[in-house]
């Protein structure tokens, strides 16, 4: 269906090849996991199917790229619409109409197909997707999860062979991104679509995959099974983790297989209890009864809870919960409504400039919003001048956390996950005492997430701060935290250790957990201390 | 099931038409008091039948930008203009000008007869900013562009992408100024304007360019024909909204008397369209509730 023949790549004003001498197959009806570390060029793969790379973006395209037999070469994307859909990274910022139905017929109002087949068509993409309840509304009132579904239809709609996916789970909670992959795999096998999907979180795509295409980090590229692949790639979720760590033969790639493989025969026990908690620390953050948003719509009602210099808190929910809207009122940017936040005795609303930065640190949804200099070295210095520090310092920083960083480099040529320990160096400096972080996983690789673990442990453990992070990424709370807050549609539904918190819900529960449920182990590297012992 | 004919929609054209015939009827009347009440008449329009999309809002951004107009013409009235005798309010030192723009003189007797006469022509403008402002704001311009004809179709590239992301920069500007605020930043000078603009500028360029690449993938612009899914047609609801406005406008360049006059005129613009509007926004609740109850 795709095949890419000795396909070399570079984009314009750039001194190194994305792709050198690259050549695979993808069969017809497959479901595809494109994976590798960040920058590799897993979106570059994808665009270059359909053609949006070298036409689109522009750029030198060597060898040669088949797609049910047409040269992307020779046509335009748009030629090959009706062969080949494609949802972006952010669905959001793909969108053209207002209204969900009106979006899934916009390809085929593009294509003049006549009114009455469009009707059809319309209708049977709508009910695939579960998405009729949906039919009339605006698509900005739609939850992410919602509007992935919407993008998928809208795909979907031309009927393609072939549907590429660019991290369609990376924005979503554990129960939207399952219900989106059950709805791809439904896709695969009911209407014999190849599927291509572009995804950095393994843990919840693997067991879909049939063939797993592998960018390593030298470049080089290799089409396998996922067992194949899974046997050595250096970006493995915990399953795969834990499978090489005890040497098992086979290689599972579902909690079923793991079951099944290995874990029924090894008699672990019940993990001993971490330390207490709400213990020693003074308290960081206190919440009193807050209620947040506008007085028509509370996004939080009456929230109480207290955070303690010493904790990292992870904050989870689903999409749309309210945790962004806390976060941002615990750091000041958001009206409380009634009831009040303090931050270490203080109201952060009345707090601004230097008092505000040396109290929270607050890394956004989108790091790359609080860079502005042309240079790391240039970013750094302006952090010195406006945290009033010596010269030199942030740069420091910078340097011990991200070793490699060159300082003359533009803060956007940096990949996602440099940029996010950039970030975290430059509101670091202060040594704030509580840090927050809105999603700070989305888009990263594994090598750049135990970066940022090793990181936020460090910080709370010499410093009395706390840290609060709101996340989707099961194993990453698994991994860092030690107390979750669960919220769901703005109330405080569950608070507690993480242990407890993550494997009372199935969705919220990470791999390790699942395999030895019913006891409570929820890391690789904890089973294997346990082993050893 | 084929979904049947959505009594909900009203013609984009229709706003539009709207507000270009009594943008018109206004220039032509040049009455203040009309403008007024034209501007009240979009406002309740506007308060009334307004969606929730991004745009929906820009009548309250006009409202602001409105307020700038009147500010700084009233402002420049009491330093600049020609001297009309009356009440004086009070007199402001005059500034001694070189001879060869003796016509002009700044500063001088501000008197209340001036400030009404500039109040008066400001009005005019500020009536037509409101009638096209509310036009944005109840028709959706993603649904004008596609009823553009074909001829256009290059614009219409250009304006989809435009009044996409004029919305989300709105929202990207909140986002940055936040996220500044927290690197100790504060709001206001040149300086940060810089450190605001570009990171903004990258949003809107990405995002402009996501847009385009969505659109081509999809196959825009591959025909010269386009189909309609759901084609916008012209009903009683449009024409009755084009005849309030008609029925405005002739009133207030016809019989242009008195003020009341004036002010019945602009009141026909919104009441004759209120009320086939009215009885839709009934049908309107009545589908809403019952979506509510299907998605529980």
């Amino acid at each position: 269906m795709i095949s890419f023949r000795k396909v070399s790549l570079i984009y314009p004003n750039s001194s190194s090849t994305v792709f050198d001498d690259v050549t695979f197959e993808v069969g017809e009806g497959e479901f595809v996991l494109l994976i590798g570390a960040t920058g590799m060029g897993k979106s570059s793969a994808l665009k270059l199917m359909n053609g949006l790379v070298p036409h689109h973006t522009g750029g030198i395209l060597g060898g040669d790229i088949q797609v049910g037999g047409i040269s992307t070469r020779t046509v335009r994307p748009g030629e090959l619409a009706h062969l080949i859909g494609i949802v972006g990274q952010n669905p959001i910022h793909g969108f053209v109409t207002d209204i969900v139905e009106e979006e899934i017929a916009f390809a085929m109002e593009s294509l003049a197909i006549d009114e009455s087949a469009m009707r059809k068509r319309v209708e049977e993409v709508l009910d695939l997707l579960a998405l009729t309840p949906l039919r009339r509304r605006t698509i900005t009132s739609l939850s992410g999860g919602e509007q992935q579904r919407v993008a998928i239809a809208a795909a979907l709609v031309m009927n393609p062979r072939i549907l590429l996916l660019d991290e369609p789970t990376s924005a979503l909670d554990p129960v939207a991104a399952e219900e989106v992959l059950s709805i791809l795999q439904r896709i695969v096998h009911d209407l014999g679509v190849t599927v291509v999907i572009a995804e950095h979180r393994l843990e919840r795509v693997i067991h879909y995959a049939e063939r797993v295409i592998y960018i390593a980090s030298d470049g080089s590229v290799r089409v396998g099974s996922p067992e194949e692949v899974m046997r050595s790639a250096e970006i493995a979720p915990p399953i795969v983790e834990l499978a090489r760590a005890l040497g098992w033969e086979e290689m599972p790639l579902s909690v079923r297989d793991a079951r099944r493989v290995g874990a029924k025969n090894i008699n672990l026990g019940e993990p001993s209890p971490l330390k207490a908690l709400h213990g020693e620390g003074e308290a960081v953050v206190e919440i009193k009864r807050a209620s947040l948003g506008y007085p028509s719509r509370q996004v939080i009602k009456e929230l109480t809870c207290t955070i303690s210099s010493g904790e990292i808190v992870a904050l989870m929910g689903r999409n749309g919960s309210g945790k962004s809207t806390l976060l941002k009122s615990i750091a000041g940017l958001a009206e409380v409504f009634s009831g009040e936040i303090k931050v270490a005795d203080r109201d952060p609303k009345s707090l601004s400039g230097h008092e505000l930065i040396e109290l929270i640190g607050y890394v956004p949804q989108e790091p790359a919003d609080l860079l502005y200099g042309e240079s790391v070295a240039e970013e750094c210095a302006l952090a010195d001048h406006d945290n009033k520090l010596k010269p030199g310092a942030t740069l420091d920083l910078a340097q011990r956390l991200l070793p490699e960083i060159n300082p003359a480099t533009h803060p956007r040529d940096l990949s996602e996950g440099q940029r996010l320990i950039l970030v975290l160096a430059i509101v670091l400096t202060t040594s704030p005492r509580l840090l927050i972080l809105d999603e700070p996983t989305r888009g990263l690789d594994y090598q750049s997430k135990e970066r940022l673990i090793s990181i936020l442990r460090e910080r709370v453990a010499t410093d009395s701060s706390a840290v609060l992070l709101a996340t989707h990424d099961v194993e990453l709370v698994a991994e860092l935290a030690e107390r979750v807050l669960f919220i769901a549609d703005g109330e405080l539904v569950s608070d507690g250790e993480v242990r407890e918190v993550l494997t009372a819900s199935l969705p919220f529960a990470p791999q390790v957990s699942k395999i030895f449920a019913p006891s409570k182990w929820l890391t690789v590297s904890e089973v294997i201390d346990a082993l050893q012992k | 099931m084929t979904p049947k004919f959505d009594r909900d929609r009203v013609h984009p054209f229709a706003w539009w038409a709207w507000s270009i015939l009594l943008a018109i009827a206004l220039f032509v009347s040049s009455d203040p008091w009309y403008a007024t009440s034209l501007l009240i008449a979009s406002a309740l329009l506007v308060h009334r039948f307004r969606g929730d999309a991004p745009w929906s809002n820009s009548f309250a951004m006009a409202l602001r930008f409105i307020a700038v107009i009147v500010a700084i013409r009233m402002i420049i009235a009491v330093l600049i203009g020609v001297p009309i005798p009356g009440t004086n309010l009070f007199t402001l030192p005059t500034l001694s000008l070189p001879d060869w723009i003796a016509g002009i003189r700044i500063g001088g007797p501000v008197t209340i007869e001036r400030l009404l006469s500039t109040l008066g022509e400001v009005m005019i403008i500020v009536g037509v900013v409101a009638l096209f402002a509310a036009a944005t704001s109840l028709a959706s311009p993603h649904r004008s562009i596609r009823a553009l004809p074909l001829a256009f179709y290059q614009l219409g590239l250009i304006l989809t992408i435009a009044t996409s992301i004029f919305p989300q920069l709105v929202a990207s500007i909140k986002r940055i100024r936040l996220a500044r605020r927290m690197r100790g930043v504060e709001a206001g000078g040149l300086r940060n304007w810089r450190k605001i603009a570009m990171p903004l500028l990258e949003d809107a360029l990405e995002r402009s360019l996501d847009l385009s690449a969505a659109m081509e993938s999809r196959g825009f612009g591959q025909r010269i024909k386009r189909t309609s899914y759901r084609p916008d047609s012209w009903g009683i609801l449009e024409s009755s909204i084009l005849f309030s406005a008609a029925i405005s406008a002739a009133s207030a360049t016809v019989l242009a008397e008195s003020s009341l006059t004036m002010v019945i005129s602009g009141g026909l613009a919104g009441v004759v369209a209120l009320i086939p509007l009215s009885a839709r926004e009934k049908t309107y609740v009545e589908n809403s509730r019952e979506f509510d109850g299907v998605l529980s």
